[in-house]
């Protein structure tokens, strides 16, 4: 592999322009080409694959499975089979205190783009798509369409690609919700199997990979395996894009290696700061547990946490953590697709009295209040029982919550709250879905 | 009637089963019904409605296998082996062993499907298990018709009754189905129902009224 001079293996940031880069238009096209050179097509259906197997690549929408079995998965699919499979950027992250995708699109629509004409080839793919909210900031759709022009004057995509949009719902962006929408229908999740590998979109073989994903990719067909691995740890090797919100809380994203201590990622923890890893299907951990961690998930197995889609939050001492869980908690539940039964029945619950514990409403001196038994209780009714993880995300950030709050459950209990901010802290979207229109 | 012996013993279990089989079919024809309903059974907790529809219609095919078995095996009449799942093949009660035959063919389908359910989408699983609107029917004329047992004294009345109850049920699912809350709107109602509810500190009052949240 040739290696110019911004591909040292240990540089970062690789997706995005460099913080110094001045550089108004580092999104365009010119930009793109002179700091990554051309696209490298491989003119071989499943060669990449192999590439992509040594570099260890994993999906970076959170739930970290291997790109190349996927990729193997529809490669396989589309032999057997006989049908042309369809390959589809998932940009559209849902977790409103994620922002990691949404700045990626915006600042490095190209590398994208060049990850799913790569994907497309690899799996020998006729379709791409590119699934993306509209965005809260930026007008992601305008900058993509730009992209594609530009790609389209120079010639260089092979594969056509579509932009779609996502409906501003919280599980919009899960998979097979995902592959609803694109048919035509609500973006709720369905039981799988089927395997989307293997029957999708209109039942071909379907990959689906996180835009970010698919800018890793596209560097590991330039600059090869061991240059990804020049950073992060051996079993889990490479960059990721993290969005951290302190204090102010407003999303800073940096680009990390995996497996760097939380402390670098937020700074000093003290013992009683309260971090949210993996966003609001992720887990409370008290200061004095984050200040040994490192980000990535085999450190963080020891706390049952997980790196996710690499959401870091410290909670602001000014605020309360059972407020603002049970803030989280219902929105969640207003954003339960309403199919399961489950989780339509459990998760209103849980988040009614997530509000009466929070609201100091609860149980009298000294007796364990019946409402915290009620919500342990309903969480281990109704993890595990969806036809998507929402129900299971929404009971671990809840559990966790409990556990890490603990003495503040018990200041409730005495009608005290340790808040003197009323104003929430983690970020809310505010139109739940009202009819069947909000969820197309 | 002769009494039962050695070689009348097929022919009277054939007969029994029979009857069996469809006071079963009814029972899990209502107990589907009240599935697509979500209604529950006194006593029972909701997934126990679907659990026992499942398990009665495992039993119910087993008597009907058994009913369809010793037909065939018995010779006091002769019903060839392919009149099992081959409508019209039987000289003996041509067209009304050929109605027994076409609901067995179906609710072997419906079994099969469900058997298989997580192979199958879940548009293809609920096509096939539709048909059993078509199977429960056919069956009863089945019963009806192609012996003399049903169409007399307490077992034509048994028979009567079923009929009643499936129509009734289908009527009522029928109706109950207007009042379905679309699937975009149910968590916006609960919740507004558990957290009103929490607010006020009053217990145990259902959240929906008359209203279901089902399908």
């Amino acid at each position: 592999m040739t290696q110019d001079t911004t591909g040292a293996a240990t540089e970062l940031p690789r997706l995005l322009p460099p913080p110094e880069d001045k550089n108004r238009n580092a999104h365009d096209w010119y930009a793109h080409t002179d700091r990554y050179g051309r696209l490298p097509y491989r003119e071989r259906q499943g060669t990449l694959i192999a590439d992509v197997e040594a570099a260890g690549l994993t999906g970076r929408g959170g739930a970290a499975f291997p790109v190349h079995r996927k990729l193997q998965a529809v490669l396989e699919a589309a032999d057997k089979r006989r049908r042309t499979p369809v390959v589809i950027a998932n940009g559209a992250e849902s977790e409103p205190a994620s922002d990691k995708d949404a700045t990626l699109l915006w600042l490095s629509p190209h590398l994208v783009l060049d990850g799913l004409q790569l994907a497309a080839e690899a799996v020998g793919a006729d379709t791409a798509i590119l699934y993306t909210h509209v965005n809260r900031g930026h007008d992601v759709g305008a900058r993509l369409r730009e992209a594609l022009q530009a790609r389209q004057a120079a010639g260089v995509d092979r594969v056509p690609v579509q932009l779609a949009t996502a409906p501003a719902r919280f599980l919009a962006g899960q998979e097979t919700a995902l592959i609803n929408h694109l048919s035509g229908g609500p973006a709720i999740p369905t039981f799988m199997p089927p395997r989307i590998t293997e029957r999708g979109l209109h039942g071909v073989p379907t990959l689906v990979q996180n835009a970010e994903t698919l800018a890793h990719l596209a560097l590991i067909a330039r600059r090869g395996p061991r240059w990804f691995r020049g950073v992060g740890t051996v079993d889990e090797p490479g960059s990721m894009l993290a969005t951290v919100r302190r204090a102010d809380g407003k999303p800073r994203i940096s680009e990390v290696p995996l497996g760097i201590p939380l402390q670098d990622l937020v700074g000093e923890l003290g013992q009683d700061r309260a971090v949210l890893l993996g966003g609001y299907h992720g887990t409370w951990l008290t200061g004095s547990e984050a200040r040994k961690l490192t980000l990535d998930n085999r450190s963080l197995a020891a706390v049952q946490a997980k790196v996710g889609a690499g959401i870091v939050i410290t909670l602001p001492p000014d605020r309360c953590g059972l407020v603002e869980t049970a803030n989280v908690v219902r929105y969640l539940a207003l954003e339960s697709a309403g199919q399961c039964g489950p989780c339509l029945n459990g998760l209103p619950r849980i988040a009614a009295a997530l509000a009466e514990i929070a609201g100091g409403r609860f149980g009298k001196h000294g007796t364990r209040p019946q409402v915290l038994a009620d919500v342990q209780r309903w969480s281990g009714l109704v993890a595990g029982r969806g036809a998507c993880h929402h129900p299971d995300g929404t009971t671990r950030f809840v559990r966790s919550a409990l556990r890490v709050f603990a003495a503040e459950v018990d200041r409730h209990q005495r009608g005290r709250c340790s808040a003197t901010v009323r104003q929430p802290f983690l970020p809310i979207p505010k139109d739940a879905a009202r009819t069947e229109e909000d969820w197309i | 009637m002769t009494g039962i012996n050695s070689s009348t013993a097929l022919w009277y279990t054939s007969r029994a089963t029979g009857v069996v089989a469809l006071l079963l079919l009814t029972a899990v024809m209502l107990l589907g019904l009240l599935v697509t309903r979500q209604g529950r059974l006194p006593g029972l907790p909701k997934f126990a409605v679907s659990g026992l529809h499942r398990n009665l219609s495992l039993l119910a095919t087993a008597f009907v296998a058994i009913h369809v078995l010793t037909a065939v095996t018995d010779g006091y009449v002769n019903i060839p082996v392919t009149a099992v799942v081959v409508p019209l093949a039987s000289s003996y009660e041509r067209v009304w062993l050929a109605l027994g035959t076409v609901s067995f063919d179906l609710m072997l389908a419906a079994v099969i499907t469900s058997l298989l359910r997580r192979h199958l989408s879940r548009k293809t699983w609920r096509a096939v298990h539709l048909t059993a609107y078509v199977s429960w029917p056919v069956a009863w004329f089945h019963s009806l018709f192609s012996s003399t047992d049903m169409r007399h004294g307490v077992l034509f009345l048994l028979a009567i009754v079923c009929a009643v109850a499936v129509i009734a049920a289908v009527l009522w699912r029928l109706a109950s189905a207007g009042n379905d809350v679309p699937r975009a709107e149910r968590v916006g109602l609960l919740m507004s129902a558990v957290h009103g509810r929490g607010r006020r500190g009053q217990q145990g009052r259902a959240p929906q009224g008359e209203r279901t949240l089902s399908k």
